[in-house]
């Protein structure tokens, strides 16, 4: 039995649809019995899927039970810190609410990356109650932010030395431990066929590789057209000429997009998992929202991500 | 002098919406320029942007259309070569804890955009339109009191940098009084070799936070003026109904009203007849779902906020072969014709 969470990211441009598929995903698993945390790194008010979770456990009972998605606010964890440190509220209340203390909480370079870090390696290695060596949690999807802010946190995990003559120095020193030890994580680079996110993975594939010696086990490429995950025989079928302009436009779409896959495909070899644009139900938002994720986990492939 | 912010979150083609603006503006007769973050290769190519700094007279444009690019780090660069006292430049540029705040700071970008926007003012355009970051954080730079102004005005911070040199030549960093006491007690808690680092910064860097300081009160004052800026927003059906929502009550609680509402990016086009089976039936029916999403869309955007914006606009996703400048013109056509609602 596994000592703690495994951990999954999703991580890639603003917009491609990170926080949804880390949902659908921890949604899932958790319906194949798994105990799965998400976290966000986002409030959970500004989730495009926040709205489903209202009826999660109204639609999928048993699943909300073992599904839980949480927001890491690393000034939060500051604050708890400040707070045990100091045990006399007086004295913690006038540090953290001195302009001094935030003005170098906001410059002290990759401290709030820091904190992230460390509440989630806890949160990873966290033991169930009363079950020695058994985590608390099977997985742990991090739907993690757009790539700069992403590779910076990362980046924390490695300067942590910054930190060693601190009392933070143990936090670090268990950090560290936790995401430099050898496939702790599995990266899914989440991206879409459009050229700017598909820049955004070239930069997150290199900058992973250039400072971590890592990549991404999949690149997930989601909301796509069925051109893309059409067999190649079937696209002589497409006739270009006889069609309207809307029709003209969505073949054109379609098979730009099938082009920059194949590009980014010999680009970066590494495995594609296509996710189709999936339609939303005509229901009210919070219950097609659900049905969504459902369907959106059909694409999701276990073997391939873990 | 008018300014247009253009706010929107990433990936809705706020960049082409603004520089479309711009153009709009640049051919019934103003001098108008488009300060913007991140384009795209084709719309930097479109709009004649190679090098960071200096704006550029866009090409092939019948009207008097300039583009500017925002290089945060250049700008800030900037900013410390201006203001640091003599010989000190490089120690600033140089330090670990500049690297941070230059790069990762929230609230940079827009502070950037401020200083650049005082920079480009002074230059003659009528217009300058304003692509922001994609961030859902941008108007927080209007209200939230500013990093650097604050910092230079905390007399503590002032107290601080100026004895804290004279206190660590002492080696007397952990006695203190009253300020010095905080950073005791923030040392207690970050470790002191951190805290010393942002010490030894602030006592260089607060020349150039003062200056700028001075600098984005200006340009803030005029961004809070309803009779010199325009707000808009930027999106795309799927987005439009949060994003509206949000960025119209995150205005309204600073007492602005939003001028108007782009959704980009709209799949309206009828299909007309519809092929049968195969890829091309699925990729009809593809269309043919996208497109009623969007319509749909648009219809609550419309029902919910007609009275609140002054003018929603709908612009239709341009083909992938449509290059950048044809692209501009297009969407130009399109914001200027599109229906008043």
């Amino acid at each position: 039995m596994a000592a703690q969470a495994r951990v999954i990211v999703f991580c890639g441009k603003g917009g491609v649809g990170k926080s949804t598929l880390s949902v659908a995903m921890g949604l899932k698993l958790a319906q194949a019995g798994k105990r799965v945390l998400v976290v966000s790194s986002h409030p959970l008010e500004e989730l495009a899927v926040a709205i489903s979770l209202d009826n999660l456990a109204e639609r999928f009972p048993e699943a909300a039970e073992r599904l839980f998605v949480v927001y890491i606010d690393p000034v939060d964890q500051i604050r708890d810190l400040v707070e045990t440190h100091f045990p006399l509220p007086m004295m913690a209340r006038a540090v953290l609410n001195s302009s001094i203390f935030q003005n170098l909480i906001a410059v002290a370079p990759g401290l709030k990356e820091f904190f992230f870090l460390v509440r989630m390696q806890q949160l990873a290695e966290r033991r169930a109650p009363e079950r020695v060596n058994i985590p608390a949690y099977d997985d742990l999807i991090w739907d993690a932010p757009a790539t700069g802010h992403f590779l910076s946190t990362l980046r924390a995990a490695k300067g942590f030395e910054t930190y060693l003559t601190g009392p933070l120095s143990n936090a670090g020193a268990e950090m560290h431990r936790f995401f430099s030890a050898a496939g702790s994580m599995r990266i899914a680079a989440v991206t879409q066929p459009e050229e700017m996110a598909i820049t955004e993975t070239h930069e997150l594939c290199e900058g992973l590789r250039r400072d971590f010696g890592i990549q991404p086990s999949t690149i997930i490429l989601n909301a796509v057209s069925p051109v893309c995950l059409a067999e190649p025989e079937a696209l002589a079928t497409l006739d270009f000429a006889g069609s309207s302009a809307a029709m003209q436009f969505a073949i054109e779409r379609g098979i730009a997009e099938r082009e920059l896959c194949d590009k980014l495909a010999v680009e970066l070899p590494i495995r594609q998992l296509f996710v189709p644009r999936l339609a939303q139900g005509d229901g009210p938002p919070e219950e097609s929202d659900l049905d969504l994720l459902e369907d959106l986990g059909h694409y999701l492939d276990l073997e391939q991500l873990a | 002098m008018k300014i247009i912010v253009c706010l929107g979150t990433g990936g809705v083609g706020k960049t082409s919406v603004s520089a479309a603006t711009a153009l709009s503006l640049a051919r019934a007769g103003e001098k108008a320029l488009v300060l913007t973050t991140d384009p795209s290769l084709r719309l930097k190519t479109a709009l004649g942007l190679q090098s960071g700094m200096t704006e550029q007279k866009v090409p092939g444009v019948d009207g008097d259309l300039w583009a500017a690019l925002l290089d945060v780090h250049t700008t800030l660069n900037d900013a410390v070569r201006m203001n640091a006292k003599r010989g000190e430049e490089e120690k600033i540029l140089q330090h670990p804890i500049y690297k941070t705040i230059a790069s990762s700071l929230s609230g940079m970008n827009e502070l950037m955009a401020l200083e650049r926007i005082s920079q480009l003012m002074s230059r003659g355009y009528q217009t300058i339109v304003v692509d922001t970051a994609p961030s859902r954080h941008v108007m927080e730079v209007l209200d939230k009191p500013l990093m650097f102004a604050d910092l230079s005005a905390s007399k503590k911070v002032k107290l601080v940098s100026r004895t804290y040199k004279f206190v660590e030549a002492m080696g007397l960093m952990s006695v203190g009084r009253s300020a010095l006491e905080v950073y005791a007690r923030a040392e207690e808690i970050l470790g002191g070799s951190l805290v010393k680092q942002i010490l030894d910064f602030y006592s260089l860097f607060y020349p150039v936070a003062e200056a700028y300081a001075e600098r984005a009160r200006k340009t803030g004052a005029l961004l809070r003026d309803p009779s010199v800026t325009e707000f808009r927003v930027v999106t795309t059906p799927q987005k439009a109904m949060r994003d509206t929502e949000f960025f119209l009550s995150e205005l309204a609680k600073r007492k602005f009203p939003v001028n108007m509402v782009c959704i980009n990016r709209c799949w309206l086009r009828p299909l007309g007849e519809k092929p049968a089976g195969g890829l091309a039936g699925e990729v009809a029916d593809w269309y043919e779902s996208v497109s009623a999403s969007h319509r749909a869309a648009i219809e609550v955007v419309k029902n919910e906020f007609a009275e609140s914006v002054g003018r929603i606009c709908v612009l239709d996703e341009l083909p992938r072969d449509v290059d950048g400048a044809e692209a501009l013109r297009s969407l130009e056509t399109q914001l200027t014709s599109s229906d008043p609602t």
